[in-house]
């Protein structure tokens, strides 16, 4: 039987859950307690199956008064799919300005999710002929 | 924009959650308020934490810091707050005129009320002593933060990181999405210090190894790091003989604690408590200077900004009432003190109106413990009890003690039964 | 004329040789001057009562405390005469404090006293001590802006400084002789060895029976500077017959920081200022019975620097500079041993050396116009409120506080940068304009350090480097533009 420690992360109750399974995990087999309410215990299974997990990095912006913006996946994506999502993202440039949930890619990595802005970057208004940085 | 002489109801020092929730409230209230803010873009910390976790307290919503920051500038921008960025607090005096300076200005400007919302800075190598020559790729994890989500630097390639507050585990995921080796995260206490989830989602998804119970007792290398020697620790909190093994890195992120920016709190006369390294505050959050308040980080070290904003929002409108108002300084005698008893690491605020309805505590346990009853004593009689499933010096509770008759004691004391 | 070493001796000689004609040199190892014991040491401008009367330390310490007085008027390098107190913890100190009164007064020291318990402590609160012996005249300089201040001075007036360049051999030529760098050899008709932990072993080059030079580590804690607002003096325990060094000392510096040390080790590596958990407990538990209401918690840094001992580890105590020049190398001087007071007595060795030992070149004083004093910048933080506010007014860049602890605007960053010596590195940025040197060791200051020069000057991550190229800060940007990006 293997017993497992989980926090809940998706509300602020944030649920310490017991999640014990013999074998490999499924959700047949996987048992869920601690939970508050049922989103907990597809939480639990999920997290045991299938995790997922939102990227969250950055991206280069071009012209900004800032080299980079911050971006996130605009939902949680495979946990597998995370290195691969950030090595497509490294090849992406914008254009100044970005607004927050702009959207600079889309189905990263194949997992059908969009990639968002989350920190708005302005036009760099003087001396255009700055380098990148 | 040149700030020249002049007078405002309410300044606020800094410009992140707490600051800006503090603004906006003030301005909701009907003050005239002054935001100054040091850096380019407001926000404070929160647009390096590009990192998500953030609102789901204040907003219901899982967001990143810079998106959090967005939605409180927008209200400090909609509730018509005047907003300085680039400008730095020089001085504060006693009588609440501030010194600020930018970039072609230096001016004064007096404040009825003054926000002091400056937040925190990290502990450093220097403070923790921590043994051997200097090279460089010391870092702490913060400035690592800055440097790699603001600056586009990659700080290193093999990295040890000393700490497993949340900090240190969201860097050590960041560098380890950006390609490099994250060889191990040491932590002194025998249990980790920053939240679960994020053992889970940056130290257990990676497979990087957390040594509970150790600490860095020599860092090696004289000009670039070259590595670090790590021992484990007894409960005397020294090194254990014979246990020392050498980590070879090049970056060591240090993650050891935030302290209180309150050097110009203190020039201008505001005591401070040693046990939260910020100042007295009664539950009006103000000082012991007349019309000096104080919220957020540079008050006592918050895990959620969403905890800093809405500390942020009562310091804002009491600010707004005594600058509108005049709020009654009656000093010692109309004041309870709030003290920190059995295993409890501090409280904030420190003392409560006599008189009072309804009294917000925020404090932290001593130590990591289960099912235990915090109380709010008044006399030897519980105000205020609260069953704690699991407590932990990392997350901050909050106690709400109601009194329909008015807060009419000398003494509380919050302690764990 | 070559020099060896550019730490606080050789910028003294370079600053005085600067005054003359002639072609002047100076080769140094490290990526700046002053890096090794130079900026490492407790920042003391000695009394002179802690030397023997006919001693060349006693000497050039009474000559070189006016002389650097003087200098660093003329630079702008701030100084304090904040007086010291030599304390004695018990009975069997006062013999001690006697010799050392009557020494000092041997050596001229004026206005020492014997002072009682209340006395002191009226003096410096918070001291424990049964008596003490006040020493007014003894002050404390910041020894690395006063060593990178006469350095900068002389190369503005002539002298070269060959930085990154180590000496690894000296031969005697025709017309002098031949030093050998990393960097290439360099001819000298007069060679100046003033290498300090090194001297020893370069001496050997020309004279194999030069004296050994045996490093000996002094470890420091700093205090934050709200502690200077309570000690204010120097304090130092009564030397005890066996100690090699001077005691754990607590030294309050000009910007208002207080110093605990410096230890003493004598130790096998000459590069080794590593600190250590032992000592650095020692310093703190021996600090804090001298004022037991120090505030360890307010430690906010360390450092380590090596002392240049002529004494060997089984006799220790201390031993008398030695000045060096051989019958077979009359125009070679290697100058030894010179730890305390070294500091202090650097500017005294200087006119020394150029006037004594130079005497046969007949240097030919440049006319006084030809000389400009290139005086140390004014530390933004130190101006009067109504002189900061003129200075932002017509200078923007001095509005923008870059350093928060420290209050260093972002027009010093950049003017450091400027300096004659052509340093690029950010020990050298901090060194000249104290910006991470705060409680924070540059968490705030260096990402915008590194935003504006990459900004403004464009630099890019490989350009930032801690003390020179085997130093890098950073490896190199987090996200690159190449020919695989793509717009979105």
């Amino acid at each position: 039987m293997t017993r497992k420690k989980l926090t809940c992360i998706l509300c602020p109750n944030g649920c310490e859950l017991e999640v014990s399974h013999s074998g490999e995990p499924t959700p047949e087999t996987i048992v869920v307690e601690g939970h508050t309410c049922p989103r907990g215990i597809d939480y639990a299974i999920e997290e045991l199956t299938a995790p997922k997990r939102t990227l969250t990095t950055s991206i280069l912006v071009s012209g900004g008064t800032q080299p980079q913006a911050s971006v996130k996946t605009a939902c949680p994506i495979p946990r597998e799919a995370l290195f691969a999502a950030r090595g497509e993202l490294r090849r992406v440039v914008v254009d100044a300005p970005v607004a927050i949930g702009e959207v600079v890619a889309t189905d990263i990595a194949g997992t059908g999710v969009d990639v968002v802005v989350t920190r708005a970057v302005g036009r760099r208004l003087n001396d255009t002929s700055r380098p990148e940085r | 924009m040149t700030l020249r002489a002049r007078e405002t109801d309410v300044a606020v020092i800094g410009g992140g959650p707490a600051g800006l929730a503090a603004a906006a409230a003030a301005a909701d209230a009907g003050a005239r308020v002054v935001l100054i803010d040091r850096n380019p873009h407001l926000g404070g910390i929160l647009n390096q934490c590009i990192h998500d976790g953030f609102g789901l307290h204040a907003f219901g919503e899982v967001l990143t810091g810079p998106e959090f920051a967005a939605r409180y500038v927008d209200r400090a921008r909609e509730a018509g707050v005047e907003v300085h960025s680039d400008t730095l607090v020089a001085e504060l005096t006693p009588e609440r005129e501030l010194v600020c300076t930018s970039p072609g200005s230096r001016s004064r400007l007096r404040a009825s009320s003054v926000v002091l919302a400056m937040g925190c800075r990290e502990r450093t190598r220097g403070m923790l002593r921590i043994p051997g020559p200097r090279p460089a790729g010391v870092y702490t994890a913060g400035t690592a933060q800055w440097l790699t989500n603001m600056e586009n630097i990659r700080v290193g390639r093999r990295v040890v990181i000393l700490g497993s507050g949340d900090i240190g585990l969201i860097m050590a995921r960041r560098l380890t999405w950006e390609g490099a080796e994250v060889a191990a995260v040491v932590e002194l206490l025998p249990y980790p210090s920053g939240l679960p989830r994020n053992i889970t989602q940056c130290l257990e998804d990676y497979g990087i190894p957390l040594h509970l119970g150790h600490s860095v007792t020599c860092i090696r290398g004289r000009d670039r790091l070259d590595g670090v020697t790590v021992s484990r620790f007894g409960e005397d909190r020294r090194p254990i003989p014979g246990t020392a093994f050498d980590i070879p890195c090049d970056t060591l992120l240090l993650s050891v604690g935030l302290i209180p920016e309150n050097e110009l709190s203190r020039r201008a006369g505001v005591q401070l408590d040693t046990s939260t390294s910020g100042a007295f505050v009664d539950d009006r959050y103000m000082t012991n200077v007349p019309g000096v308040f104080s919220c957020g980080n540079v008050l006592h070290i918050h895990d959620l900004a969403d905890w800093a904003a809405e500390e942020g929002e009562r310091a804002g409108r009491a600010a707004a009432s005594h600058a509108l108002e005049g709020l009654a300084t009656g000093g010692r005698s109309t004041l309870a003190t709030i003290t920190a008893g059995e295993g409890i690491r501090y409280v904030v605020p420190q003392a409560a109106s006599k008189g009072a309805k309804e009294v917000l505590i925020s404090f932290r346990v001593g130590a990591p413990d289960q099912d235990r009853t915090a109380e709010v004593l008044a006399d030897g009689r519980a105000l205020a009890s609260e069953t704690l499933r699991r407590a932990h010096p990392a997350e901050m509770v909050q106690m709400t003690v109601r009194c329909a008759d008015g807060l009419n004691v000398d003494r509380l004391e919050v302690r764990l039964q | 004329m070559v020099i060896i070493g550019a730490g606080v001796v050789g910028s003294s000689i370079a600053r005085v040789l600067s005054r003359f004609e002639g072609s002047f040199a100076v080769v140094e190892k490290a990526h700046d001057v002053g890096m090794a014991a130079s900026a490492r040491n407790s920042g003391v401008i000695h009394a002179g009562i802690n030397y023997a009367p006919d001693s060349l330390r006693a000497r050039f310490c009474m000559e070189g405390r006016q002389l650097l007085q003087q200098w660093c008027r003329e630079l702008n390098v701030p100084v304090s005469i904040c007086g010291k107190l030599v304390i004695a913890q018990s009975q069997e100190d006062l013999p001690a404090l006697q010799h050392l009164l009557s020494q000092g007064e041997a050596n001229g020291v004026p206005d020492l006293h014997l002072v009682s318990r209340e006395e002191a402590t009226a003096l410096q609160p918070g001291v424990e001590c049964i008596a003490a012996l006040h020493v007014p005249s003894s002050g404390v300089v910041p020894p690395y802006a006063m060593t990178l201040a006469m350095a900068e001075d002389a190369a503005a007036n002539g002298v070269v400084f060959h930085l990154g360049c180590e000496a690894t051999g000296v031969v005697a030529a025709a017309d002098g002789f031949v030093v050998e760098t990393t960097a290439g050899a360099l001819h000298a008709r007069v060679l100046v060895n003033a290498a300090g932990i090194h001297a020893g072993r370069i001496a050997r080059w020309l004279d194999p029976d030069a004296p050994e030079v045996y490093p000996c580590v002094g470890e420091y804690l700093i205090l934050d500077r709200q502690v200077g607002e309570r000690f204010a003096m120097s304090v130092y325990p009564a030397p005890r017959a066996d100690g090699a060094g001077l005691g754990v000392h607590i030294t309050p510096t000009v910007e208002g920081n207080v110093l605990l040390g410096p230890s003493n080790e004598y130790v096998a590596d000459p590069e080794g200022t590593g600190c250590t958990q032992c000592t650095s407990d020692r310093l703190l538990d021996e600090a804090t019975v001298i004022w037991p209401e120090l505030p360890r918690q307010l430690v906010i840094g360390a450092y380590a620097g090596i002392r240049a001992k002529l004494t060997p580890p089984e006799v220790g105590g201390f031993g008398d500079y030695v000045l060096l020049t051989t019958p077979e190398h009359p125009n070679a001087l290697h100058l030894l041993g010179i730890e305390s007071p070294g500091l202090t007595a650097a500017p005294a060795l200087a006119v020394h050396v150029v006037d004594g030992f130079l005497s046969g070149a007949k240097l030919k004083p440049k006319r006084a116009d030809r000389v400009r004093i290139r005086r140390w910048p004014d530390r933004f933080d130190e101006l009067s409120e109504e002189e900061k506010a003129r200075r932002v007014a017509e200078d923007p860049e001095q509005g923008d506080i870059v350093c928060r602890c420290e209050g260093v605007t972002k027009r010093e960053i950049l003017h450091a940068l400027d300096n004659p010596l052509h340093v690029r590195t950010l020990s050298g940025i901090k060194f000249r304009t104290r910006s991470m040197m705060g409680r924070c060791s540059g968490g705030y200051c260096l990402p915008r350090i590194v935003e504006i020069l990459q900004n403004e000057r464009s630099w890019s991550p490989d350009d930032f480097f801690l003390r020179g190229p085997d130093s890098p800060a950073f490896a190199g940007r987090l996200l690159e533009v190449n020919r695989d990006t793509a717009r979105s």
